[in-house]
């Protein structure tokens, strides 16, 4: 990862006393940048979607209708209905919930075992960060789907697993991204000075170390997010991931599939979802990024493997 | 250099010593008796037998793990489970359809993005800048399959200008193995090579706005010499990286990707081995798609140190 | 005295900025004779780095945007087409930059570099190129010249690639160099090296010198002549020996107490000047350097001074005259 080391040298100046007022200057930058707003609105109408959505979907998500079957879109069904006659847009809308709580969970997990991990490895160095880090080079030896692939067939399919398999593939990168941060901060005259005064490892790690390698993660949060949701969709796409007849927008797409030429709009409109939600999440980690972290490279490009 | 070399080797042997362990676990992490599993309803006493003594199933883990691997050092990979095949035979026999998709994805990616990264950092501001960049904004946020659906419900469907699966060999028929070809790579080197655009015009802007590119004005170079013969070779360096890293993406797209479009390569076979849970071939392209991908990274780090000479000397 | 070299007239530089338009050179206006040393002077952010650059026509246009005229031997540069300019570039003026280290291509070996201003301006063929290249790191003090000329920036000194940096600019046999900071990332030993090298180079080639700096040491030990800019404004131009014993512009004497000067006549205590060069999309009315003045009067804040000359080989930007100061 090039990228770290330039975004490194940044942070290590930084003094922690400016951190109300970087905060400030972050939320600033934010709202300056219209895309990021932009990402910012999608994402809340995902959520108040993903919350209420049963209030708001005209039809049940497994309101089965034969005789509606294979309908186009009209007024009565904004997308269309499915193979057995489901209101597309009721589904479209639930599936934002399979999406986000994958999204949110399986960045969860790589966020709780990755940056431990990375605290460790740069924290100590050593036998521990060689170790650590020899295991995160395996796991990302592995192209990020072949290993989640490889992960849910030991697990067997469905959406608890397919969570825990996104984690597992996203763990190296936190991993990373922290311990880079944190040999550069480790070194710096304000992590000395506490520790020549007797400062435990403890207590640098959390008045020292921990708020200055927040901002990079941050940005690599967001990011996640965004390849969780296109990893969920493709897991459930292959039949991995959330089984039928719960709806994911992945798992609708594959459904589609079989009927192309009769309905495309099976295919066209949960596509069309994830491409907006993806899209969301990537506008506001690169807002994030440039708010807080000028000198990385832009999320997409920092993405290396996916 | 050499030294160079070696340490690299070293490397990639002990990541391909760790993914052989987690590749191994696989068979043994899965609860119940993964031969058992692995037949199903054609269950059988004696093939139940013979398959769990051929994979060497009843002996203690470690003996099994060491026997493993050094059957896989030497090219043996185990039988399936379920056809009974040699997996190193099913391996070998998809390995060229997914390397001629991923070589032809990687030409795509890079036909795209290399001149319109170059173009968009030279001219950064213009209006092919901001069209470049919006439309690898919304290139980046499109799943594979979807763009691979999207692309036969166009062009096979719609048009009916290209077939919408499946595949021919080279020698067989040239013109139907471009055609087949053609949709696969584009889906995938489309998506791709709007990741790689984003990175190369950045590198190039970067390499712009240093001092040595000043310099080189400053002695009276066109801008053309300016750019071939001092930026540019600075931006191949970070390029050539994000080129290595890409591959793991375009194996991952591969591996989708060959669903959608009946592709018989090793992803389709990957998947299909979780389907019938025929572990030992699972094992087998696991380990296989490492060692590929392992591979280019290390021919990418060659490649640096022959583009830098300020690794090279090192 | 003969015709200049160069002579600048109403050089101003603009940049476009999202808080309107900065301006970063104000009326510039100057002479450089032949074998002459003029130091231009100031901090950073005074504008006289970017005063050069467009002469060269090397500024980015947009966001730049160059008015005034700088003649050459006669001809304007800045008004010049773009092959034209790049006739002149490495060719007939050439310029060295502030950091050694980022200045050459990392990627390049010496050679390549010192042999493409050859190639493009004289015509070399590559052998000859190559030929000459030796003889040039041979010129500038680089030993065995013959064994380092394919090596790469990074396995040369500091000093050593300054060095090459002034090969390549006087390889052409330039009218004109321009060094922009060209010592200031070397160590004073170093520094005086260089220093002795260009000074022998200008009595063989006759060559012109501006040198830009910030550093009122270095132009004791170079110039003919010394500008002082600030805030993008020419605040006084002086004969060298004038400028450290005579009363000046109080910008000037600012500038001469904050820093240690060597060979200076009387021991001083080092003064900061107080406050922070003016912000070029907001510069004041009237003298830019009147917000930090000890001297300034009311006049100072709402009128901009005129430059004037009181004695031959000075002119001032000041209302006030020197004479009236008190310490």
């Amino acid at each position: 990862m090039t990228a770290t080391s330039s975004r490194d040298d940044h942070y290590a100046g930084e003094p922690i006393a400016e951190h109300r007022s970087r905060l400030r200057a972050t939320v600033d930058t934010i709202l300056l940048n219209r895309l990021a707003v932009t990402g910012l609105i999608i994402l809340l109408l995902l959520v108040i979607a993903a919350a209420i959505g049963p209030l708001v979907a005209p039809y049940g998500i497994n309101e089965i209708s034969i005789p509606d079957r294979l309908q186009g879109p009209s007024a009565s069904h904004w997308f269309g209905t499915d193979d057995l006659g489901r209101d597309l847009f009721s589904r479209v809308i639930i599936g934002s919930r399979v999406s986000l709580m994958v999204g949110f969970i399986a960045v969860g997990i790589a966020l709780l075992i990755g940056v431990p991990i990375g605290l460790a490895s740069g924290f100590y160095g050593g036998a521990v960060d060689s170790w650590l880090m020899r295991l995160m080079d395996i796991l990302f030896a592995l192209p990020a789907i072949l290993l989640a692939i490889a992960v849910l067939a030991v697990l067997g399919p469905g959406i608890g697993n397919a969570m825990i398999a996104i984690g597992i593939v996203y763990t190296p990168i936190f991993a990373r991204i922290t311990r880079g941060s944190v040999l550069t901060i480790k070194e710096s005259v304000f992590v000395s000075a506490a520790r020549s005064l007797g400062a435990t490892d403890i207590r640098i790690l959390r008045t020292h170390i921990l708020p200055n390698v927040v901002a990079p993660i941050t940005v690599q949060t967001s990011l996640s997010l965004a390849f969780a949701i296109l990893a969920e969709a493709a897991l459930s796409f292959l039949g991995l991931g959330v089984q039928p007849p719960d709806p994911a927008w992945g798992r609708m797409l594959a459904e589609g599939r079989g009927f192309f030429e009769q309905a495309p709009w099976m295919a066209i409109f949960p596509g069309l979802a994830i491409v907006i939600t993806v899209m969301a999440f990537n506008f506001v980690g690169d807002g994030l990024r440039d708010a807080l972290d000028p000198q990385q490279r832009s999320v997409i490009e920092s993405r290396g493997q996916g | 250099m050499t030294a160079y070399v070696l340490r690299r080797l070293f490397q990639m042997a002990l990541a391909l010593l760790g993914v052989s362990i987690i590749v191994f676990s696989l068979i043994h992490l899965v609860p119940g008796d993964p031969v058992r599993v692995a037949l199903g309803t054609r269950f059988d006493p004696d093939v139940h037998a013979a398959l769990t003594k051929r994979a060497g199933l009843d002996r203690p883990i470690l003996v099994q793990y060491f026997s493993w691997l050094g059957d896989a050092v030497r090219g043996d990979l185990g039988v399936s489970f379920r056809s009974g095949q040699p997996v190193a035979d099913l391996l070998f026999e998809r390995l060229p359809a997914t390397i001629t998709l991923a070589v032809a994805a990687l030409f795509v990616a890079l036909l795209v993005s290399v001149p319109l990264g170059i173009l968009s950092a030279v001219r950064s501001g213009s209006k092919l800048d901001y069209g470049a960049t919006a439309a690898s904004q919304v290139a980046v946020s499109v799943p594979d399959f979807w763009a691979g659906i999207m692309y036969i419900l166009l062009f096979s469907l719609s048009l009916r200008w290209l077939p919408p699966s499946g595949y021919v060999s080279f020698s067989d028929d040239p013109v139907e193995w471009l055609k087949h070809l053609t949709l696969p790579a584009l889906t995938i080197g489309l998506i791709s090579g709007s990741i790689l655009f984003r990175f190369i015009r950045s590198a190039v802007l970067e390499a712009l706005h240093q001092p040595y590119t000043r310099t080189a004005r400053a002695k009276g170079l066109t801008e053309r010499q300016v750019i071939w013969s001092h930026v540019m070779p600075n931006a191949w360096i970070p390029i050539v990286t994000v080129v290595g890293l890409q591959l793991g993406f375009l194996l991952s797209g591969v591996i989708v990707v060959e669903v959608i479009f009946a592709w018989p390569g090793l992803g389709r076979l990957a998947l299909l081995s979780v389907q019938d849970r025929d572990f030992t071939v699972l094992q087998g392209a696991v380990l296989l798609i490492a060692f590929v991908f392992l591979s280019v990274n290390l021919i990418v780090d060659l490649l640096y140190g022959y583009l830098d000479p300020r690794v090279r000397q090192k | 005295m003969s015709d200049p070299v160069l002579s600048v007239n109403e050089l101003t530089v603009s940049f476009g900025t999202r808080r309107g338009r900065a301006k970063v050179v104000n009326n510039f206006s100057y002479d450089v004779g032949e074998a002459e040393t003029l130091a231009i002077v100031g901090e950073s952010g005074s504008g006289k780095s970017v005063s050069s650059l467009a002469l060269l026509q090397l500024l980015p246009t947009p966001p730049a945007r160059v008015e005034g005229r700088a003649l050459f031997r006669g001809a304007d540069l800045i008004s010049m087409t773009k092959s034209e300019i790049r006739g002149v570039r490495g060719n007939r003026v050439a310029m060295i930059f502030q950091d050694p280290m980022t200045s050459l291509n990392p990627v390049r070996t010496i050679g390549f570099q010192l042999m493409e201003p050859l190639k493009i301006h004289m015509g070399m063929s590559d052998t000859a190129a190559r030929a000459r290249a030796i003889e040039l790191l041979d010129t500038v003090g680089i030993p065995s010249p013959g064994g380092r000329v394919d090596d790469y920036p990074h396995q040369f000194s500091g000093g050593m690639r300054q060095r090459v940096m002034i090969a390549m600019g006087i390889s052409c046999s330039p009218d004109l160099l321009i060094a922009d900071e060209a010592t200031t990332a070397l160590d004073v030993t170093t520094q005086a090296q260089i220093l002795d090298e260009i000074r022998r180079l200008q009595e063989e080639m006759g060559l012109a010198v501006i040198w830009i700096t910030h550093d009122l040491g270095v132009v004791a030990g170079i110039a003919d002549r010394v500008v002082v800019l600030y805030g993008g404004s020419m605040m006084e131009e002086s004969v060298i020996d004038q400028i450290f014993d005579e009363r000046r512009h109080p910008y000037t004497r600012a500038l001469l107490e904050s820093v240690p000067v060597s060979g200076g006549d009387r021991p001083h205590r080092l003064k900061a000047i107080q406050g922070l060069p003016p912000d070029p999309t907001r510069l004041p009315p009237g003298c830019p350097f009147a917000p930090r003045c000890r001297h300034a009067v009311e006049r100072c804040s709402n009128d901009a001074p005129r430059l004037r000359a009181p004695a031959e080989g000075h002119r001032v930007a000041c209302h006030l005259d020197p004479a009236d100061f008190h310490d």
